[in-house]
């Protein structure tokens, strides 16, 4: 029976979501429901009972012409010759999967190399002056190798670029195929997840310990660890599980078959462009805060402190600037 | 084998339907069983088919569709049912009265 339904579904695909083509959908499934439940009754097989359900289903043509769907189906078999929609087949669904983790991968990694470089300076900070000046080398080249990560995880998935620009659709059993794939990477999302946030909260917890310490740098430098490797967990899971939403929005909402995701969620609103740079700029401008004064004052045993400060006020800032509607 | 003209028979796909709704009210599939069932096997209309059958007559006036529980206990799923109207009892008369002039006509031409 689950492949007449999909049978029915793949006809009605492409026509516009009304009553009459609501109706007729159901109205024929249930004359499909009923043959085949006879024909199993009689003792046919369940292949058999199919195929002979399907074979005398007909075709829609001529029912769109008495539902009045003829301009509908017309205008939609010109939009489909003059912009095909390209289908995406279960392989494909599968391999854009395999990219798309890779592609997150190497972005989080280049996230993380970035976040990472500032422990760097920091931890030769306290040593001789041909160390010293080794630091701000070393972190540079983690930014480049970060920042090459971050382009390079652009290219990865070049030959997907289409998804978003053309008019792309997925049928029914592939969208079941990326949800299950979806559903078994959601508990690698959420110990990722969890695991990201809590490296990022307790972050501040080396600064306390080494506090006392007589090289007081490795606090901070640790921290910077901690967050990168939480940072990692975040975009990861994060980005990876985004392409399994991408790929189950591709479809048109206004035909029939609709979505098979979510609606994408709105993004966040600003009450005016002002407070968007605020909010946007807040994180870059309290680091560089953060290690100017560190440096300067050369307490890096007290100026962790600047972080919870600023991540109080961060929720005080977007609570601010956000607007509801 | 000889197979039924779809074109000729397209023209009848609603006497059918009338001459069975004639009888007593009716839904899609049992319809469709009885078409079956009356021409010895001869003749399957399709799904679609007989839905536009139904769209297209229900438009013209000559059948009314009304829900009824699928069994009487009133347990299960709501089923359309098709009745026959007033006007489709006239245009079941004139479709049978084309029909015999056409078939008077073409009989006339036809060697066996």
């Amino acid at each position: 029976m689950e492949t007449i339904k999909n049978y029915l579904e793949a006809m009605f695909a492409g026509l516009p979501d009304t009553a009459e083509v609501r109706k007729a959908k159901a109205e024929l499934l249930q004359m499909m429901e009923d043959k085949y439940n006879e024909l199993r009754a009689e003792g046919q097989s369940e292949n058999t009972a199919v195929g002979t359900v399907i074979s005398e289903f007909g075709n829609l043509d001529e029912l769109a012409d008495d539902l009045g769907l003829k301009n509908e189906v017309q205008e939609f078999n010109d939009a489909e010759s003059a912009n095909p929609r390209r289908q995406i087949s279960r392989d494909e669904a599968a391999s854009f999967i395999e990219n798309r983790i890779r592609k997150s991968l190497f972005r989080a990694v280049g996230v993380m190399l970035c976040i990472i470089s500032v422990a760097c300076p920091i931890i030769t900070s306290q040593g001789d002056t041909q160390i010293v000046l080794a630091g701000p080398s070393l972190m540079f080249v983690c930014i480049a190798l970060g920042v090459g990560f971050i382009v390079y995880s652009g290219f990865v998935d070049s030959e997907w670029k289409f998804i978003g620009k053309q008019l792309c659709f997925i049928d029914m059993n592939t969208a079941s195929y990326v949800k299950e794939r979806r559903k078994s990477f959601e508990g690698v999302r959420a110990i990722c997840l969890t695991l990201g946030i809590v490296l990022c909260i307790v972050c501040w917890v080396p600064c306390l310990l080494f506090s006392a310490s007589a090289r007081v740098t490795i606090g901070p430098a640790l921290m910077f660890l901690l967050v990168g490797i939480g940072v990692f967990l975040i975009v990861y899971a994060n980005s990876a599980s985004k392409g399994f939403d991408m790929l189950l929005r591709v479809n048109d909402t206004k035909t029939i078959s609709g979505g098979y995701g979510e609606p994408a969620p709105s993004e966040m609103k600003y009450v005016s462009k002002t407070a968007e740079t605020i909010v946007l700029c807040y994180w870059p401008v309290v680091t560089c805060l953060y290690l100017i004064v560190s440096f300067l004052s050369f307490r890096w045993d007290l100026t962790w402190i600047i972080w919870p400060i600023a991540a109080v006020s961060y929720r005080a800032v977007v609570i601010n600037c956000r607007s509801d509607d | 084998m000889t197979e039924i003209s779809s074109d000729v028979i397209r023209g009848y796909n609603d006497t059918m339907i009338l001459f069975i709704l004639e009888q007593e009210p009716s839904y899609g599939y049992e319809i469709s069983k009885q078409i079956k069932r009356i021409s010895d096997g001869k003749y399957l209309i399709k799904e679609t088919t007989l839905y536009s059958a139904f769209t297209r007559m229900e438009k013209n006036g000559y059948i009314e569709s009304f829900t009824q529980e699928q069994d009487p206990e009133g347990n299960g799923k709501k089923r359309t049912y098709y009745r026959i109207t007033d006007s489709g009892r006239e245009y079941y008369r004139a479709k049978c009265d084309e029909w015999s002039l056409t078939k008077e006509v073409v009989e006339r031409f036809i060697k066996i």
